[in-house]
């Protein structure tokens, strides 16, 4: 039985026992021919040349030979690695940073640029529409929605929706809760292929305006809020009390086709009367399904006749807009190239450093032994066998480091979707599977290739002679130049990865830090959604009253305002106008000016900083819409160098001219990364302005955002029971504002810090070896009187010229490659001096 | 020390064959037996003969047992099988194509 296990050690003890017998027989003739036993023995050795050479060969012999030859191999590097922790911890470290970082970006980059959508058939669905250059969105208008629908030939459907998600509605009765709403037209489950998992698609009158209202629900909501009953389907949800009939319940594995959760579907209004005379229209974001057959060229020609027609009709809305058509999957990826890309690149860097420190590693050891492996050499070790040898070792090293790896892929992709949910689009779909395994092996398999088998090959070709002679002399070397470039690339690497982090930290830094223009520490925002409920206008006047009477009461508050925007956001904009100018064309793009209708108290709650003139006063409250406060940035656009106080704005023809009685400090009205736009604050808080019909507040209060919802909430339920508030601080918008800078900066900061330390822990190594390998060289030339400041000057020298040499072709390189961060920064050049 | 001649490859197989047609030997008798037969001229090598006798016991032309040698040793007696021997014939008859092929190309061409 053991000789069956074990076949290897019994046929060795045969051979020994054969090869003592023959060298015995050998002995004896020698002994026979005149000679002394002694000198017979060693004549016989002689003449039968190394036994171990002789029982290697003939194990080849044996079949299992190659086998138990890798088993040996591999059991030797373990041996070797485990008596050197330090090397072995560093340089498994290394790969598992490389190859982790590596294998997470590039199962994001795969699953956006490659998996194909989740969509039946998804190769036949595009986006489409008109890319409006004055704000830089693709959207089409209702009437051309409706137009298009009706008259295309290529299409077999196209589905609106509304771009934005529509988070502050109400739900059930008794107890309120936010949900989020996604607004499609009746055909968007045609278009998207997808089968409801329970229940019945939207009905054809359910889109019309004035038509009964639907509701599908995501499987998530409908498994969390109704514990997966089926007999929901068909029972009435109210949604700002409105009532929606539960139509059906998509299924598991449906995902919206925009990046944001939502909880609900419901149906926009369509009118199939929409026309551009409309008084008001909406913007949709439109999905197509080609019909088959059809192709994308085929689309684009049936498209470009329907936008001559609506440019036809009504070009004052387009102008020279480009019409947009492409493949859903390109879309979806769109965004993103330029944030995967770097990314993509950082991760690569973070590799290649890895697999350079790791090679250096590896050749400094092997130089140091490489006397140990020209003596296995000199006793007959094959030179391939020894090369293997090597090789098991660094495929060891990589199987350690791709099975950390792994470990921290998972880490990291948990990471990417908990912090880049709103960055990077389909995040919700990636998942630690077999294909991101994978990529992770062929990232490993590559690693070993191309970095870790160059040592291994240069070592298998060891020149016996010349190593024993300089092991002789206590001198070892060899592979310096190779080394001191390895470590030149690592700087040069790691110098890129710094100029980029540091050029987002310095983004982060305008971003949080820059002048706001409003104090945002203790500002509430409350919102209450009117629209759809039966408000007729003098309702929602006396509940805004009311709301801001409560405000008042509520204790900590210093100051309540009712108004239709935020320090951060705009109601809307307006083609700026003045009283002793002509008046612009309508639609006149350019000059645009931001409308936010407020009442008084908006700049004491905001803590806006008055530069000249006055706040409104309630004298302003009894006739609204007669004065406006603007900003500078507004100042400076349209009265430049003169005094603005006074001057009568914003006329339309019909509507009477508001007079301007105060300039503030600019606040970042655009969001935190835009400048800030010219604005015009005005006493007019009715929809009728531009804003919409919903409640805002501002509050500024030194009681908690939950108290203050709380007591809000105990103030309406006497008198308005069934209204929703929600109390929000701006403080987490603003931090929402900052989450994607914030995760870019965090990544690549971490990727370059990584970088710096593996190119520290690679120039040590050089260094440190070296100077071990001279020492004795380093002994002589003090005992010739060479002082320790020129010994000390030699090591730097052979150091600097490295670290030189890296940082300058790494600075090079960075000024080239970061104008790729360009649409990543705010606030600072993408070759900014101060960083070279 | 006359000149040795290095062993085509293959031909090791045919020897070793040859010499144990005369009988049960040990492998270093067998390696002794080519030396004397070809006159010194054959060393074989201990590091090739090994392999070689393992090689054909693993064919199943040889088969070995342990035997106590004439230096009172035990010793590892190779002898042929019945299969060895169909395969010494199949040997010597392919040798001897190989070596009248070679003579026929190595004279001078007829005029």
């Amino acid at each position: 039985m053991r000789r069956r296990i074990f076949p290897q050690r019994a046929s060795d003890t045969d051979l020994d026992d054969e090869f003592a017998a023959h060298l015995e027989i050998e002995t004896k003739q020698l002994m026979e021919r005149g000679m002394t036993r002694e000198k017979a023995e060693a004549e016989a050795r002689r003449l039968f040349g190394s036994r171990a050479l002789i029982a290697e060969n003939t194990r080849e012999v044996f079949g299992f030979a190659a086998f138990s030859r890798l088993w040996q191999d591999v059991r030797y590097a373990a041996r070797i690695l485990r008596r050197a922790p330090a090397f072995t911890a560093a340089a498994v470290l290394s790969l598992a940073l490389g190859i982790g970082a590596t294998t997470a970006v590039f199962s994001i980059a795969d699953n956006v640029f490659l998996r194909p959508l989740p969509y039946a058939d998804a190769g036949r669905l595009v986006w489409l529409g008109v890319r409006f250059s004055s704000i830089g969105m693709d959207f089409l208008p209702s009437p051309d929605y409706v137009a298009w629908r009706r008259d295309n030939r290529t299409f077999q459907a196209l589905a609106a929706t509304r771009a934005s998600i529509s988070t502050n509605m109400a739900l059930g009765s008794s107890d309120q809760i936010e949900v989020r709403v996604g607004h499609v037209s009746a055909n968007f489950l045609d278009t998207f292929a997808v089968t409801p998992a329970a229940g019945r698609n939207f009905r054809a009158e359910e889109e019309l305006p004035n038509g009964p209202k639907a509701v599908l629900l995501m499987y998530p909501f409908w498994r969390d809020h109704f514990h997966t009953r089926r007999d929901i389907l068909g029972s009435a949800i109210a949604l700002d009390g409105q009532p929606y009939t539960v139509a059906a319940i998509l299924p598991q594995s449906f995902v919206y086709p925009v990046d944001t959760p939502i909880d609900l579907v419901t149906t926009l209004p369509v009118s199939p009367t929409a026309s551009h005379r409309d008084r008001s229209m909406s913007t949709w974001a439109v999905f197509g399904r080609l019909k088959p057959g059809a192709t994308i060229a085929q689309a684009r020609a049936d498209l470009d006749q329907l936008y001559a027609a609506s440019k036809a009709d009504f070009p004052q809305l387009f102008h020279d807009d480009k019409l947009v058509l492409q493949s859903l999957q390109e879309h979806r990826a769109g965004n993103v190239h330029t944030l995967l890309e770097i990314l993509m690149g950082a991760a690569a860097c973070l590799l290649a450093i890895a697999c350079a420190n790791v090679a250096n590693l590896l050749l400094a050891r092997w130089s140091a032994r490489s006397r140990e492996l020209a003596v296995r050499a000199a006793i007959g070790a094959a030179r391939g066998r020894l090369a293997r040898q090597l090789f098991a070792e660094v495929a060891l090293l990589i199987g350690a480091g791709t099975v950390a790896g792994m470990l921290l892929v998972v880490v990291a992709l948990h990471g990417f979707v908990h912090f880049a949910a709103g960055e990077i689009p389909r995040l919700s779909e990636v998942g630690v599977d077999f294909r991101v395994f994978g990529i992770a092996l062929l990232v490993s398999v590559a690693t070993a290739l191309i970095f870790a088998g160059l040592p291994a090959l240069r070592a298998g070709r060891v020149d016996l002679q010349s190593v024993l002679q300089r092991a002789a002399r206590g001198t070892a070397g060899g592979h310096q130049f190779l080394r001191r470039a390895l470590v030149g690339v690592e700087v040069a690497l790691s110098v890129i990865l710094l100029c980029g982090a540091t050029l987002l930290l310095e983004t982060l830094w305008h971003l949080q830090y820059d002048h706001l223009g409003f104090q945002p520490e203790h500002l509430l925002t409350v919102s209450i959604p009117v629209h759809g409920s039966n408000f007729a206008e003098s309702a929602r006047e006396g509940l805004a009253i009311e709301v801001l009477a409560d405000l008042h009461r509520i204790p900590g508050t210093e100051a309540a305002s009712l108004a239709q925007c935020t320090p951060l956001t705009l109601s809307g904009t307006r083609t700026f106008s003045r009283s002793d100018r002509p008046l612009p064309e309508p639609f006149h793009k350019g000059d645009n000016i931001g409308i936010c209708g407020t009442d008084s108290e908006y700049l004491k709650t905001t803590g806006a900083h008055l530069v000249e003139g006055r706040d409104f006063n309630d004298g302003d409250r009894a006739h609204p819409g007669t004065v406006a406060v603007i900003n500078q940035a507004a100042s400076r656009t349209y009265f430049p160098g003169k005094d603005a106080i006074g001057k009568q704005i914003l006329g339309t023809g019909g509507t009477p001219w508001e007079t301007v009685v105060g300039v503030v400090a600019d606040a970042k009205n655009q969001g935190l990364n835009h400048p800030a736009l010219p604005e015009a604050w005005i006493n007019d808080t009715s929809p009728g302005n531009g804003g919409t019909a919903n409640l805002l507040f501002l509050v500024r209060t030194l009681a908690p955002k939950a108290a203050v919802g709380r007591a809000l909430r105990d103030e309406m339920r006497a008198n308005h029971a069934g209204i929703f508030t929600k109390v929000e601080s701006l403080d987490a918008d603003m931090a929402e504002q900052t989450a994607s800078p914030r995760f870019n900066t965090v990544l690549l900061s971490t990727f370059a810090a990584l970088a710096f330390l593996m190119a520290i822990v690679g120039v040590y190594g050089v260094l440190a070896f070296s100077v071990t390998q001279r020492s004795a060289e380093i002994g002589i030339r003090m005992a010739l009187g060479a002082t320790p400041e020129a010994v000390l000057k030699l090591v730097m020298k052979e150091g600097a010229a490295t670290l030189l040499a890296g940082a300058i072709a790494g600075v090079g390189a960075a000024l080239l490659l970061t104008r790729y961060l360009t649409s990543l920064l705010y606030g600072v050049t993408a070759t900014d001096p101060r960083l070279t | 020390m006359p000149d040795r001649i290095e062993l085509l490859q293959g031909t090791l197989d045919l020897l070793i064959l040859q010499v144990l047609q005369w009988g049960p030997q040990h492998g270093h008798g067998i390696g002794q037996a080519i030396r004397a037969r070809s006159q010194e001229v054959l060393q074989i090598e201990h590091g090739s003969l090994y392999p070689a006798l393992h090689r054909l016991e693993r064919q199943g032309w040889l088969e070995s047992e342990w035997k106590i040698s004439e230096a009172n040793r035990r010793a590892r007696y190779y002898k042929l099988t019945p299969r060895g021997k169909r395969q010494l014939i199949e040997e010597q008859s392919r040798w001897k194509q190989l070596v009248r092929a070679v003579a026929r190309t190595m004279k001078p061409v007829k005029e």
